[in-house]
């Protein structure tokens, strides 16, 4: 049967509703972090933001904020900004975003009246250059090099007067025999190392408040943050459900949540009716779309300028994207090491198993599990243009699926905060291939 | 006029890596070949133990395989090198070894990994955030455990009496390279940048006894008074971890330029760092690592007091360089984080320069030709500048 698009919508949750209101407030709240008199710490890679929370900090993850200003579509200012600045457009779009917003919190930026030919951009610039200046940063990028780097330009932008921690999280290559995901020997020494720099990065956070670090507020957050992550969790693994009641997107819609909101009870209030509502949603029949034909997972990072259009485009092919690397293996994903009362070697390890942190032994393993988790049909990447961290492995993953599952896959052409770089042409196309080739295998199977 | 055979000599190696260490293989039965991803790893102990070490360089073949594995927006040469690797074009490796957290030559190395594994490739992480304190005790602990990577390999220990004479040799090698580029920079010398080339990427692949003979029969036979071919004298910089084209050097030159100073891995960056022969070798690699990101900065090390930008701006100065071509590697991303700063730079000290991007496959030679001849009219329209 030749795949057409039969209109299913999503059926959007209700708890994302109120969810993206949670993230509005959060920033909102960051805007004012000067006036209310709060030291503030830019900081990009790991989810770092339960140490800042216990040292009386408002932390501003670069990378969250770029994928903000993408999904709201007012990344052009930053990128422009960092663009006349000299940032070349194939470098990592995130990171050229949050310089643009460096350039422009410190009232660079395109000139007005210059001809950009975008005067409403000067409007939007606002947003991009509300982020009050940071007092320091901490730098603690897992997988790749570019994110370690790019702090240090965001240091430089500000003229080396903002002092600077750098956490450097080991590769989890696999040298050795024993190396596996969690586990070996090369596991266990760069947890070691990783909890020894926490330490050190504690003690410059207690020379930077003036304050002694209140073990206890972490210790507080992290079991808020545990709690909520084992929801989530619970929630996802309901999607293995057929139909689906929630897909990729919902749990994306999640993200800046688990990522870097709080770790306090509305934290777990909300992911406790995300999964309530996809539990609802099970004993009452209602799918995340109306007519789910084909289930697919989505591995890259996500292309935050098409948000709802991805969701809208993959539901008109009756294909139910279920789950991804980005939403799966990260984030908090792995709740039961984390002992709130000791948690400084839980958070290491969660920073190294961040899931652009492996090489290709442990992404394929984590990437067939799922695929057979959720009784996937085929995989679609996206080849993010500006993002080689999670493009790396694609390829071999993909002939990993075929060869091992039988899965088709496809890639289409995106970026994580540049639309320029979306081919909307090219995933459909392939995306219409992929389903017809389910659709004969599945016919060749009497299915 | 420096000798012919010793330059042709190199510039075949340089030209045929694949050749020269097929036949080292085939004189040395028994020996091994180790493969070298750029740009840190420290050669000097494979050498202590009984490998040709060779820096993989890109090879001239366009990529086919390379461009289907990785996205065709990774950089020219880990395509190349997964494009090779795929290809069987690297078989003659006995064990690959990498230091370099670069999320790009990790693809490579997960593709060459997947496509060999009967080759062992160790990846030896050295940090790169230079001015923490933990940092030094990390590479310290991690040279330890490329120690114990490398004698595994070879099934026998590194004996420190060989490991320093390897670092002594490993340093002969660079300070007779750095005569050369001393020569150049003060004018003494005048070898087309191409030869330069090939005197550094030779390096990176012979056996470093021999190769410090060929330099030592240059050097004895005089470098020579060569006239300068060039009318404007420039400085190219950049371009890390593999060689840029050897047709785009020519055509700079028939532009009117000369060459006199380069701060390319496949040039200064390979050759100005020395292992300390007073301290234990161990220690002294280590100390090596971090010494070379203060003698020559490198964006893909973080360190809040070592600036490219303000080393680019002193050896202008110190060459006399009348502009710079920033010869940076399409796709490169630390290369383009730092350029504004190096752009910066040069527009506050009104030093011409001109941005070139290369690829693997080719380059727009005509359109580099016009901008390279723009840049040397641009020069030489501008008054006499007082010196310093």
């Amino acid at each position: 049967m030749t795949s057409t698009t039969t209109g299913s919508t999503v059926t959007r949750m209700e708890a994302n509703r109120s969810g993206g209101k949670m993230i509005t407030d959060y920033w909102d709240n960051i805007f004012t972090a000067p006036e209310r008199g709060k030291k503030v710490v830019w900081y990009n890679g790991s989810a770092l933001n339960p140490i800042f929370q216990a040292a009386g900090l408002e932390w501003c993850h670069g990378e969250a904020f770029s994928a903000r200003l993408a999904a709201l579509h007012l990344e052009g200012p930053a990128q422009l900004a960092g663009a006349e600045y000299g940032y070349i457009s194939e470098l990592c779009s995130y990171s050229r975003t949050h310089l643009g917003c460096a350039v422009l919190s410190q009232g660079g930026g395109p000139a007005p009246g210059s001809e950009t030919g975008a005067v409403d951009a000067l409007d939007q610039a606002e947003l991009a250059s509300r982020l009050p200046h940071p007092d320091f940063f901490v730098n603690a990028y897992s997988g790749c090099s570019t994110g370690q780097q790019w702090d240090e330009m965001s240091y430089r932008v500000f003229g080396k007067n903002v002092p600077i921690f750098n956490v450097s999280i080991p590769f989890l290559w696999g040298n050795h025999a024993d190396s596996g995901y969690m586990q070996g020997e090369e596991w266990e020494e760069a947890t070691d190392y990783v909890v020894a720099q926490l330490r050190e990065l504690i003690a410059f956070i207690e020379g930077q408040t003036g304050r002694p670090f209140d073990w206890d507020a972490l210790t507080e957050s992290m079991s808020y943050i545990k709690r909520a992550s084992e929801l989530r969790l619970e929630g996802m693994k309901l999607c293995a459900n057929k139909p689906t009641p929630a897909t990729y997107w919902d749990w994306i819609a999640s993200i800046a949540h688990i990522n870097f909101l709080p770790g306090n009870q509305d934290l777990v209030n909300y992911f406790g009716s995300v999964r309530d509502e996809i539990a609802a949603r099970v004993a009452n029949g209602v799918p995340a779309l109306e007519n789910e034909r084909y289930r697919l997972y989505f591995d890259g990072i996500m292309n935050w300028n098409k948000l709802g259009w991805l969701a809208k485009r993959f539901a008109e092919y009756d294909a139910a994207v279920i789950a991804g690397r980005y939403t799966h293996s990260s984030f908090w994903q792995e709740p039961q090491i984390i002992d709130a009362e000791n948690p400084l070697r839980g958070m290491a390890q969660h920073y190294l198993i961040c899931p652009i942190n492996h090489s290709l032994k442990t992404l394929d393993y984590l990437t067939l599990r799922d695929c057979e988790r959720f009784d996937i049909d085929g995989l679609v990447f996206h080849s993010t243009r500006t993002c080689r961290a999670f493009t790396n492995p694609q390829t071999l993953l993909a002939r990993s699926a075929r060869e091992h599952l039988g899965l088709p896959a496809m890639f289409f052409e995106g970026d994580v905060a540049d639309a320029s770089f979306y081919k909307d042409e090219v995933l459909e196309s392939r995306l219409v291939a992929m389903l017809e080739n389910i659709d004969v295998r599945r016919a060749k199977a009497g299915r | 006029m420096p000798t012919v055979s010793s330059l042709a000599r190199m510039a075949e190696v340089a030209a045929d890596p694949d050749a020269y260490a097929l036949a080292w293989k085939q004189s040395h039965p028994g020996r091994k070949v180790a493969g070298v991803l750029p740009m840190n790893f420290p050669e000097e102990l494979l050498h202590a133990a009984g490998f040709l070490p060779i820096v993989i360089q890109e090879n001239s073949e366009p990529d086919s395989e390379g461009r289907v594995i990785l996205a065709e927006f990774y950089c020219g040469y880990t395509r190349n090198l997964a494009d090779q690797a795929v290809k069987g074009k690297l078989a003659h490796y006995d064990a690959y070894f990498v230091a370099d957290h670069c999320v790009q030559l990790l693809g490579a190395a997960d593709v060459m990994r997947y496509a060999q594994p009967e080759i062992p490739i160790y990846f030896g992480q050295f940090i790169a955030s230079m001015s923490e304190p933990s940092t030094n005790g990390k590479v310290r602990g991690e040279m330890g455990r490329i120690v114990r990577e490398v004698e595994r390999s070879v099934g026998a220990p590194i004996d420190q009496g060989r490991l320093q004479n390897s670092i002594r040799l490993y340093n002969e090698d660079r300070s007779l390279l750095r005569k050369v580029f001393d020569a150049r920079r003060d004018g003494r010398l005048h070898l087309q940048a191409k030869q330069i080339q090939d005197l550094v990427k030779s390096s990176m692949i012979m056996e470093k006894a021999e190769h410090v003979a060929l330099l030592k029969e240059l050097l004895e036979n005089g470098l020579g008074t060569q006239a300068a071919t060039g009318t404007v004298k420039l400085h190219l910089s950049g371009h890390f971890c593999h060689a840029p084209k050897q047709e785009l050097l020519d055509l700079i030159e028939e532009c009117g330029a000369e060459v006199v100073d380069d701060d390319l891995y496949h040039g200064r960056r390979y050759i100005t760092t020395d292992v300390r022969e007073d301290l234990d070798p161990i220690d002294a690699l280590t100390e090596w690592y971090f010494d070379r990101n203060v003698n020559v900065p490198c964006p893909t090390r973080v360190q809040h007091d070592a600036d490219w930008d303000t080393y680019l701006s002193n050896v202008v100065n110190a060459s006399g360089a009348d502009g710079v071509i920033v010869l940076m590697a399409k796709f490169c991303e630390p290369h383009m984080l730092l350029y504004p700063e190096l752009r910066k730079m040069m527009d506050e000290r009104e030093i011409p320069y001109l941005l070139i991007e290369t690829e693997h496959e080719g380059l727009p030679m005509e359109s580099i030709r016009t901008r390279v001849e723009a840049l040397v009219e641009r020069i030489s329209r501008r008054p006499a500048r007082v010196a310093g």
